[in-house]
């Protein structure tokens, strides 16, 4: 860890939070994307977070995106004669996302976020503190 | 940000002046001048990784406003913490300096 750690450790947690707020966005954007029933359906994307360092024993270097998991390609098959893209019986494939688990991630993820900028300010101020002593 | 990075150039005068007066023979990477001028390297490290960043948030290539504000705050706070130590050394020497003989 070098001498600001604290701050490249909140960094690396809002990069996280920064990502999973990426993800959600997408998500929510294309919660109506609808695709014929032959092709899959658009897939939710959901953030994989991992610890960096600390193995040792020590004090770790934050969290860091390890990947995007993809949700379920079959989606939802809805019955929908009237749209454009409906196959032969009526259907087509809508994406396997509820809105409500996406609006409650995102104040998860914002919440996190901040909490993450509010340890980085602290760190900070605790720094320039410390420059003050003997002052 | 405007700020022109502090090189090595300004501190390599004091090299010979500090060879000059110390006393016991030491390596020129040990002792005060060898530490500031290695402190100022970093803090030009940091300062010019600050100003690539800003560079990039002008021209809208920023991928992450968390960087660049990290970026600057960790180039402020090692700037503080440079000036800090340069000040307690001018003022020991000072202080030694107006010891009287």
């Amino acid at each position: 860890m070098s001498m600001f750690g604290s701050l490249g450790v909140s960094a690396s947690g809002m990069g996280v939070y920064k990502t999973w707020i990426d993800a959600i966005s997408d998500n929510v954007a294309n919660i109506n994307t609808v695709r014929p029933s032959d092709q899959p359906a658009f897939q939710r994307r959901m953030v994989v977070a991992q610890s960096v360092g600390g193995e040792s024993g020590g004090v770790g270097d934050g969290a860091r995106v390890a990947g995007i998991r993809l949700g379920d390609p079959e989606g939802r098959l809805r019955h929908d004669p009237d749209h454009p893209l409906a196959d032969e019986d009526g259907n087509v494939r809508s994406p396997d996302i509820e809105l409500s688990d996406e609006m409650t991630h995102l104040i998860v993820a914002q919440r996190s976020y901040q909490a993450n900028v509010t340890v980085f300010e602290r760190a900070r101020d605790a720094y320039q503190r410390a420059l003050e002593i003997g002052r | 940000m405007t700020i022109s990075p502090i090189g090595a150039a300004g501190v390599s005068s004091t090299g010979p002046l500090s060879a000059a007066s110390r006393t016991a023979p030491a390596a020129d990477s040990s002792g005060f001048a060898g530490s500031i001028t290695k402190a100022l390297d970093e803090l030009d490290q940091l300062h010019s990784s600050a100003d690539s960043f800003a560079t990039q948030a002008a021209t809208g290539e920023l991928e992450s406003v968390t960087d660049y504000l990290v970026a600057a705050t960790e180039a402020q706070l090692a700037t503080q913490v440079t000036v800090a130590v340069r000040n307690r050394a001018v003022e020991a020497f000072n202080d030694i300096m107006r010891m009287p003989v």
